[in-house]
């Protein structure tokens, strides 16, 4: 049965958003989740605490294979599983039918048939399970799911791996050795046979209404398990032969699954197995399938001030429904399967993320398409170009429609240093000549293919895969390449029309040694500005170039504590750096313009050292996160505080993922996801959950783009 | 339920659809149904279309009305959407059959005591509808929607969106013949005892497989008031109130309808609503185009 979840419990797992807990125990919780195509599924995720255990992340290793083994058929059909997961889980079907000691709780013994119809397929499954060699080795009524179409036995060996600590709720047949086999009981080895005592002492509790050892002290239980005969009473005579038989203490004397099969079901399992349940079976069934669409708000409790129901029609202004149900029923109380369908309408909705102060919170909008990647890559911008949007997939290059999200060209252009777009057409360097030449080629906006070389240089190395293409300007590239001789570094012009080198000027080579010239470049009025932030150097170098003929104006080093800027701010007056504090430098000189930040008392922002994340410039104003606390936009040409985002809490904002700034809204990513901060009121009104690492704007068709690992969505920009 | 078609819209609204509730080969079923799901996945839903030829100005004033009704056993409505030319309507998906796929499921009529259950539940949700003077127009054994917890009555005013009042609407789109009832089929004003009629018609159908029986195939504790709901003259149909009497003496009034406890339901039946149920957890949704 779904309860809301906890204010610990994690937002995301693996693909899945998290929705409900369905139970919990030892080892892990079992969640109900839904991937972002909506196939909604039970998770079983390893506890936080227990996932540095090597024994255990491989216990539910085995438990993932157990469940593939036996399949949809006699258990949960497996969706996914990610065992090597930071917190490894495991996906199945979410199981339409109640647990069997509570079919029994609630509608009584089961009548013969039922009992044998059970058992007969219960067989069947084990007969399965054991033919691949695995032993269930904790098969009780808790453990069996009766649905309109069999039992199916769940849970396997995450039981046995924590010992004797009840992993599910108390109950008397649960948690204690009721359904044990003599030799568990003693120690020894539970094989095949072990599991065929478990079913005759589960099906007389189905039969019956008790377990064949009763309950009491688990010392009492082990004992009668292991000396005394079972308890029979209350089973139908015809069964209790059959049952004895396969309650023998000697697991040589008990029947094989088939055997025991044969003797429950003498002309087979019938076709439907609903047939023989009974009624009240057969209501919790179909509860279960119903009330899983009907689920209570995904956190607990609800926020104070939320409203207590639903208020106003998805996407509809005029009066509200509550007011609509008051007016036109009349005094006649809505049917609580109405009022039901309405929650979990409202309550499934993903966001806007509880417990946020928002006093107004907006629905978030949803995402217009997805663009699966085939091979899992997070980084690297969406590029859009005149012909379509253009990003890294794995290790190839993928154009995709923008207006329908779909892939329309791969090219084999790996490393995303390597490609740059001048807004029209997607330039990209290659290598010409076996590597002798380094070549710049224009993809084929219809296909991604690299056309003939624009430019072919002899005097770079063209298999060096550092060589950069920083960016394409006015028909001018300009790159960082490895000269052939004496294997220095070089900026260089590249005149695309002409062919011609414009001019070329040496970069320094770090002291230690040159690293992979990660180098950012823009170019602005009349300047080329160069950052770099080699990997373990902890400075951000810039150095701003004249366009005309590459002479070195200024170059300056500072301390940078985070991960190397992605992009580099500049506008025709500075350069903006964000770490400790938020400085601009003057592009005319380097020296420092002015200094935001670095007497704020911003709050803790756990143990990170970086305070301000990466910036983003629009219309003057200079946005970005300022420690946990929100987001600050500051003017661009005097860095005093515009304004700053009021009322965020329990957040870890990105330092990395510059903000977008939309007409309305100024996005920004956390670890709850894409977070609406709307520019008038200054708060977040929702947030979509993603954990996107790569936020772009498409200002000319109005979108976002995120990129996931698997997969890059669209949302509109507002 | 059954997989999309050619003709089938890939997209309605927000939704992306992802089967249709009804085979295509049913004939006699007021709606284009389908499940359906945000494209965020967060939301799945039951959406309707009109039908084909079908007046689409009267159907989405109808699913206009019906969105604002909270009538109990009624079908709820969400949300309607679309233009003028394309209207839709929406509710959040839970797994219901619509009576004939349900009596398909079953192998065959239903057992008198289901026929009865079913019965009480309807004549009590037009009953509570009748009070308030909203005649449901259009009951007929599609738009029934047996859930865990009851059936539930879709297709709200299929008989009224087929024709304004004075034209025939015998025949139109929409409107399932064997529960029209025959002041309405000939221009009369949709009103109260058109839709007992139809809840003859529908038990008719539950008890025997079709909506015009012989009165020797309906059994001989439904005869009575199965017959009297079909009686021609309108006058000489009873209350729906006194239907309830009939099929559950002693009743306690507001305890009949589809509400908060499930059930009962044949084992097939149960079986057919977990195939779907499952299907639509298990399904993703399909490549965006």
């Amino acid at each position: 049965m779904p309860t809301a979840l906890l204010h610990d419990d994690p937002h995301t797992v693996g693909p899945y958003l998290l929705l409900a807990r369905l139970g919990g125990g030892g080892m892990g919780t079992v969640y109900l989740a839904r991937t972002a195509g909506g196939r909604t599924v039970a998770l079983k995720v390893l506890h936080q605490r227990l996932t540095a255990d090597t024994a255990l992340r491989h216990r539910f290793r085995l438990e993932a294979d157990a469940a593939r083994v036996i399949g949809g058929r006699h258990g949960a059909q497996v969706h996914d599983a990610d065992p090597d997961a930071p917190r490894p889980w495991l996906a199945t079907e979410y199981v339409l039918g109640p647990p069997l000691d509570d079919a029994v709780e609630a509608a009584g013994p089961l009548p013969e048939r039922s009992v044998r119809a059970l058992g007969a397929a219960l067989a069947q499954g084990l007969a399965q399970l054991h033919r691949s060699e695995v032993v269930h080795r904790d098969l009780k009524p808790s453990n069996v799911l009766v649905t309109a179409a069999g039992p199916k036995i769940i849970d396997f060996g995450v039981a046995h791996a924590v010992g004797e600590a009840p992993l599910t709720q108390a109950g008397a047949a649960v948690g204690t050795p009721a359904f044990m086999s003599p030799e568990q009981a003693s120690g020894g080895e539970h094989a095949a046979a072990g599991d065929v005592f478990a079913l005759g002492g589960l099906l007389v509790f189905a039969a019956a209404g008790h377990g064949p050892f009763g309950s009491g002290q688990p010392t009492d239980l082990l004992y009668r398990v292991r000396y005394t005969e079972a308890d029979l009473g209350g089973v139908p005579p015809e069964l209790v032969p059959v049952l004895s038989r396969a309650l023998a203490k000697d697991p040589a004397q008990r029947p094989t699954t088939e055997d025991l099969a044969a003797a429950l079901a003498p002309d087979g399992i019938p076709q439907v197995f609903a047939d023989v349940l009974p009624d009240g079976v057969l209501r919790m069934v179909a509860q279960r399938g119903d009330e899983v669409w009907r689920q209570p708000p995904r956190l607990a409790p609800p926020p104070p001030d939320a409203p207590p129901g639903p208020v106003t029609l998805p996407g509809g202004p005029g009066p509200s429904r509550r007011r609509m149900l008051a007016m036109t029923a009349g005094g006649v109380v809505a049917g609580a399967g109405v009022a039901g369908g309405l929650w979990a309408w409202l309550g499934r909705g993903g966001g806007p993320g509880g417990g946020d102060p928002a006093p107004k919170p907006v629905k978030p909008p949803t995402r217009l398409w997805t663009f699966a990647a085939r091979t899992p890559d997070r980084d690297g911008q969406v590029l859009s170009t005149r012909h379509g949007l253009a990003m890294p997939g794995g290790i190839v290059l993928c154009g995709v429609n923008p207006e329908s999200g779909e892939g329309t060209w791969q090219a084999n252009v790996s490393d995303a240093w390597r490609w740059a777009t001048d807004g029209t057409d997607i330039y990209a360097l290659r290598e010409h000549d076996k590597g002798k030449k380094l070549a710049v080629c224009l993809l084929d906006p219809a296909d991604g293919q690299p056309g003939e070389p624009l430019v072919e240089l002899a005097e770079f190395v063209g298999g060096e895969n550092r060589n950069q293409l920083l960016c394409v300007v006015k028909k001018t590239a300009y790159l960082v390449a490895r000269a052939v001789n004496r294997d220095r570094w070089y900026v260089v012009a590249l005149d695309l029309r002409t062919g011609r080198v414009r001019w070329r000027t040496q970069v320094d080579a770090a002291a230690d040694g040159y690293l992979p010239p990660m180098l950012r470049g823009v170019v602005i009025g009349d300047r080329l500005v160069v950052s770099r932030s080699d990997s373990g150097i902890h400075f951000v170098n810039v150095t701003s170039y004249a366009l005309a003929d590459g002479k070195r104006l200024w170059t300056l080093s500072s301390p940078f504590s985070g991960e190397p800027p992605s992009e580099l701010v500049v506008d025709d007056r500075y350069a903006y750096l964000t770490d400790e504090a938020v400085s601009a430098l003057k592009l005319s000189d380097g020296e420092s313009g002015w200094l935001f930040g670095n007497d704020r008392n911003v709050g803790g922002s756990a143990g990170q050292s970086r305070v301000y994340g990466a910036p983003a410039l629009h219309d003057g104003v200079l946005y970005c996160t300022e420690g946990d606390r929100g987001l600050v936009a500051l003017d661009a040409v005097t860095g005093s505080l515009n304004w700053a985002e009021k009322g965020l809490k329990g957040r870890r904002l990105s330092r990395e993922v510059p903000p977008v700034v939309g007409r309305k809204y100024v996005y920004s990513l956390d670890d709850k996801g894409l977070r609406a901060v709307d520019i008038r009121s200054r708060t977040a009104v929702w947030t979509f959950p993603t954990d996107a690492t790569v936020v772009t704007a498409d200002r000319e068709r109005g979108r976002l783009y995120l990129r996931e690992q698997q997969a890059t969505f669209a949302l509109p920009l507002a | 339920m059954e997989g999309l078609r050619q003709d089938d819209p890939p997209r309605i609204g927000e939704f992306l659809t992802l089967a249709r509730l009804d085979p295509a080969a049913r004939r006699d079923v007021p709606e284009r149904r389908y499940l359906a799901r945000s494209a965020d996945g967060s939301r799945t839903v039951l959406i309707s279309l009109p039908l084909q030829g079908a007046d689409p100005g009267r159907w989405a004033a109808e699913a206009q009305w019906a969105a604002k009704l909270a009538q109990p056993g009624l079908w709820p409505v969400a949300q309607v959407g679309g233009s003028a030319a394309f209207p839709w309507l929406a509710s959040p998906y839970r797994p219901a059959l619509p009576l004939p796929e349900a009596i398909d499921a079953h192998g065959g009529p239903l057992p008198e005591e289901a026929v009865r259950t079913l019965g009480a539940a309807l004549a009590e949700s037009l009953a509570s509808a009748h009070v308030l003077g909203v005649v449901h127009g259009g009951l007929c054994p599609a738009s029934v929607l047996l859930t865990a917890y009851g059936p539930l009555v879709s297709c709200f005013g299929a008989v009224r969106a087929a024709a304004p009042d004075g034209m025939p609407r015998t025949g139109l789109p929409g409107i399932d013949a064997g529960c029209l009832a025959p002041e309405s089929g000939t221009g009369g004003p949709v009103q109260a005892p058109s839709d007992v009629y139809a809840l003859g018609a529908v038990l008719a159908y539950a008890a025997t497989g079709h909506t015009v029986p012989e009165r020797a195939e309906i059994p001989a504790g439904l005869r009575a008031p199965i017959t009297a709901c079909l009686s021609r003259d309108p006058a000489a149909r009873p209350e729906p109130a006194q239907v309830l009497a009939q099929l559950a003496p002693g009743a306690a009034w507001g305890t009949q309808h589809a509400g908060a406890e499930p059930v009962s339901l044949p084992g097939r039946v149960v079986a057919a609503l977990s195939l779907q149920a499952a299907a639509v957890l298990a399904a993703e949704l399909p490549e965006v185009r």
